[in-house]
Order: structure tokens, then sequence, then C-alpha cells
């Protein structure tokens, strides 16, 4: 059956191991660095030491910068001439020349050495409060030498979770549908577009990506026969297996924040309703009732409550119900078209697509406050967008000249940057958790 | 689609003859009022020879799946009056053809998101089952699918192209 041939390389890829800590210590957030809102932490980030093997030292810098750059907390010192000689001084005399890399703008300095014995990479990051002067963490990282950025970017969430208690999104997968086969097939990637690996090959037409919690399993909606069925498949092993095949809609799954239960949108009753279920698409507990089309479901962070999209006012539009259902409340007024809601890990914001003057924008609505802001701006439909799991990071299609690519943004910045480009339509972004 | 032009004055005249017999457009009644005629002088000198049968299947060939679609206004899943006659065809033929079904695809135009649209090509299709169900079809011999905005007839990104995706289309599925 080749839906079943297992994908290699994921699980290799995801499976970097954390070796060493020295100091040992549990994360613990590093308080002297303190910064105003929006203000950026300067990183140092000299060429590592070693040799990477097939991998260039080179490589491993820009990525890692590009991780702290894309955290959105930190900005790189950009003489890397400089940085380099000061680096190269540092070596020379054994010892870390705090007050030279202040006076190049560094508030933290981090410093990598790097191996490659056999089939194993070694990348040991030592990591430096200048203004004090002391190590903040050093920690070792080994893994396979092709999985050189796993590594990297393992040590960029360990320097974003030291430096702001807050979760890195470097080491986050985004999924996404490609018809560049000719047939709409599940993807990943990467969160910087690296390591676009195929996930599916059954040639059904998929749709609608979304992780479950642990992120070993993707749901989607896939055509069969006369029909729609929503699916699970894992992307390690590629193993599908069937979670619903009612007549009519399947679609839109989203996975509780427990991983125990699903929502998703089923029309066997006749409407288009959303509907509660055990993780195996058993037990359809009915949550809406009535005429209009409810839609596109998803669960808060809590687990207590779901988004969805009715129509019911004449229009789409988004509204939030308890999770068993009731309590039902609207939560988007502007606009006569508002579908797609993705609700922040943090609990606080849902994004959404919204027609504004014609064209679709992401734009986010405070769920206490019915606040509208919107992310977006230009020409070019954007659709779908989805939360990376620090709540500070949304990803989302654009559609331009025909074509359909992914983009990210900071909502504390607003500056998009591309993902994904080559042939094909890039659509259906679902970030993991 | 060869088979579809073939048919298509034929479908054409009798849609015609439908309207003009009116009556049903309205209220859907278990038993569709309006008779059609049969033209044989409107007929004769069609390659198909179809003159010589009956009413009912001059316009449906059982098992080819026929059927003209119905079409939809942006963003919604009313079915037009001017449609309903379709579905009467439709209702008329499942009644005769007793150990068939129709599945009903719902589809929309490029305009709308990926995924309301999902929702919303699904309510088109559940409409006209609705319909049907209303004037007697059993529903379980009516199946639903949405193609979203998937399958458009015609890639161009143009009114007419739209309102020609927004549409359901009729098939017989067993």
């Amino acid at each position: 059956m080749r839906t079943c041939r297992p994908i290699l390389g994921l699980a290799v890829a995801l499976g970097v191991l954390l070796v060493g800590a020295t100091p040992a210590a549990a994360p613990e957030v590093h308080l002297s660095i303190t910064k105003g809102f929006g203000e950026k932490v300067i990183v140092a980030v000299p060429l590592f030491h070693g040799s990477a093997g097939s991998a260039s030292t080179r490589d491993m810098r820009s990525v890692l910068s590009d991780d702290l750059r894309n955290s959105g907390y930190f900005s790189v010192v950009e003489n890397l001439a400089f940085v380099d000689e000061t680096e190269a001084d540092d070596r020379r005399a054994g010892r870390v020349a705090f007050a030279e890399w202040l006076a190049l703008g560094g508030e933290v300095l981090v410093k990598g050495d790097v191996a490659v014995s056999g089939q194993e990479l070694t990348l040991e990051a030592q990591v430096y409060d200048l203004g004090q002067g002391r190590s903040i963490f050093a920690r070792r990282y080994v893994g396979q030498p092709a999985q050189w950025r796993a590594a990297v970017h393992q040590l960029a969430d360990d320097i974003v979770q030291h430096l702001t208690g807050e979760q890195g999104i470097a080491r986050s997968k985004i999924a996404f549908v490609s018809n560049v086969t000719g047939t709409k097939e599940i993807y990943t990637m990467d969160y910087d577009g690296e390591n676009i690996r195929r996930i599916t090959k059954d040639g059904l037409a998929a749709m609608f990506p979304a992780w479950f919690s642990d992120n070993s399993t993707i749901a989607y909606t896939r055509y069969r026969g006369n029909g729609q069925e929503a699916v699970a498949v894992n992307v390690g092993s590629g193993v599908i297996r069937r979670l619903t095949t009612f007549p009519g809609l399947n679609a839109f799954v989203s996975a509780s924040p427990k991983g125990n239960e699903l929502v998703m949108t089923l029309s066997r009753d006749g409407n288009p309703e959303i509907y509660r279920l055990r993780s195996d698409g058993s037990e359809p507990r009915r949550l809406t009732y009535g005429p209009s089309t409810e839609s596109s479901p998803c669960w808060s962070p809590d687990g207590r409550r779901v988004a969805f999209v009715s129509d019911r006012s004449g229009a789409p539009q988004i509204y939030v119900m308890s999770a068993a259902g009731g309590a039902e409340e609207r939560m988007t007024y502007q606009g006569s078209y508002n579908t797609s809601p993705s609700w922040s890990p943090k609990g606080d914001l849902i994004a959404y697509t919204a027609r504004v003057e014609g064209v679709f924008q992401v734009c986010t609505v405070d769920v206490e406050t019915n606040d509208v802001v919107r992310l977006t701006t230009g020409g070019g439909n954007k659709e779908d967008p989805s939360w990376a799991p620090d709540g500070r990071h949304v990803v989302y299609s654009v559609r331009s000249q025909r074509k359909s690519d992914l983009y990210m943004l900071d909502i504390y910045d607003l500056v998009p940057g591309r993902l994904t480009s080559g042939a094909g339509d890039h659509i259906s972004p679902a970030w993991s958790h | 689609m060869q088979r579809i032009s073939r048919f298509l004055p034929v479908v054409l005249l009798l849609i015609g003859a439908l309207v003009v017999f009116g009556g049903c457009a309205k209220k859907p009644v278990a038993e569709p009022t309006a008779e059609p005629t049969t033209d044989t002088d409107a007929l004769r000198g069609d390659d198909l020879a179809l003159t010589e049968q009956p009413d009912e299947t001059i316009y449906v060939e059982p098992g080819s799946g026929v059927f003209e679609d119905i079409h939809f206004e942006f963003d919604q899943y009313r079915i037009a009056s001017s449609d309903e006659p379709i579905l009467q065809r439709i209702a008329r033929w499942l009644k005769e053809n007793e150990d068939v079904r129709v599945l009903i695809e719902g589809h929309c135009d490029e305009r709308g998101t990926n995924e309301y649209n999902m929702a919303l090509g699904e309510q088109r299709a559940l409409a006209a089952r609705r319909y049907m169900v209303g004037i007697g079809v059993a529903a379980e011999r009516l199946s639903t699918i949405s193609y979203g905005e998937e399958q458009p007839l015609d890639s161009a990104s143009t009114e007419e192209a739209w309102s020609k995706n927004r549409r359901d289309h009729f098939t017989v599925s067993e």
C-alpha cells in the first residue's frame, strides 16, 4: 500500500540529542538583560570554530543569526569582519574579551565549537552575558551531520528560552498543501522554509492539514470515491489512519490541546455543523444547531472554547462558543466576510482572514475586547493564518500572479518574510505546536 | 461534453416548455404539475432520433449523468426559481429509475476563501438535496460532495467564468 510507506528521515531530523549541559541547570530566565517593548537584544555571533564536515560553519552562523532575528527578540551584530577578528583574538589569548565585545555593540555573545566524527556532529555552544561578564549557559548538541540545521535551531531556541522565558520557534515545522506534483499533497518544512518533505503520496487531493498536539501526526481531508474522508498521517512513519467518512463534509479537523479530542465540520445531519469527537474520529457529538453554515472550528489553547465561522448573520463571521456547545458569542463585526480562525497559543487573539476592500487580509481580533488589528496590507489575497507556538508569529498564504506562496510575519513588526518559492501553489499552512 | 452539446437544444426547448407551463416553480409539490410536451416537430432532424422515446427519457439517458447544472449568486446557496424545473426533472427521473442514486456536487467560484468555499459548496449541494427531498425524493438517494473552488469549469477570472463556476453538478452515482 503506497500510502503507508514510511517517510524516512523526519524522525531523525527531530531527534537531535541534547547531551551535556554545563553549567547544568533547568532552563531559567536570564533577567539581567531587560528590554522595553520592541527593543531587541543585540547578539554577536562569531564564526563557529572547527569543521562541520559537509555543512559550512558559515551556513551554521547564518542559520543561527536568522533564527535569532526571526524570533523577534534579537538583532545581530552586523560587522562580521570585526566580530571574527575579535573572536580570533579571543582564541589566541584563550579568554573572552568582554570589553571588546561590548565595544562592538553586543549584549550577548554566542560562541560555538563544531566537530564531525564519523556519523556524529557535535556542536558545543557557550552563551555569555557581556554586560555581566559571565556565562549564561553552555550546551553540547549531538546529531547526524546532515541534521546540522536541527542542532543550530535547538541552540537558537535555548537562547530564546534562557533570555526571554518564551518558547522559541526555530525547531517548529509548518505543514502545508502543494500541488507541485499535479495533485494536492501534504508537505512539511522547517519554520524558515528549509527542509521541505513530502508527507503524503496518495494522489487524493489533500486539504486542510492540522497538527495533533504532540506534532507526530497531521490530520487532513481528502477525496475518496464520491466522498470526502478525514484522515491522520503520522509524519514519521507515513502511516495513515481514517478518522471520519461520513456523507458530505469531513473537513477542518482541529485537535484539542490535550490531543484526545477533535472538533471538525460534518454535514451528515443535513447541514454543515460543528462536532466534537474522540481523537480516533469516533463518538461524534454535535455542538451547533440551526440552518446556517457552521464551519472551520479551532480550539482555544485551554481547550475550553472553540472558535468557528458562521453565516447566521447573513455573511461569514467569527464566533466563539464553549467546547461543550452553547455560550456562542460573535467576535467580528467589521466587514462582510471573515473566515479561517486560528486561536493564538497565548489565548488572547484569534487570527483570521478578512475581506477588506475586495482583498483578503490577515487580521486579529482580541477575544476579550473584540478589537481588530489588521496584520497585512497590499494586493494579493492572504488566506489561512496559523499561529506559531510563540503566539507572536503567523504564517499565511498569499496569492499573487496566479500563484500562491507562504509568508510569515511577527505581529509586533508586521514585516512579511517569504517562506516558499518555486513551482506550484503552497497553501493551507499549519504551524506545529 | 459532446453528449451534452447534442442534448442541449432539446433540453433548452423543454426548459422553455416547463417555464411556460409554470405553476410548480414557486411551491415544491410532490407531483410536479408541469407536463413536458412532446414536440416532435422541433425534434425532427435530430441525429439521435429521440422522437421515438417516452417524454421523460428524452432529456436524460439513464446512467448517462447528463443533467443540467444549477447556478448560484455570489456567496449564496439559495435555489433560483428558474432552476427549480431542473431539480423537478431530476426528481421525476429518480422516481422512474428506482435503482439509481444521484450525487450532487457543489462548486464555488474562486473569490471566496478556500476554506469557506468548501463549506459553501456543501451548502449548495445540500440546498438542491433539500429541495428534491421536499418534492418527494428519498434523502438516501441523494448524496452530496463539496469541491469548493477546486474544480472550476472556467478558470478565467471574469464575471462570466465565476457565474459558470458557482454551480451544482449532478451525476448518477450507481
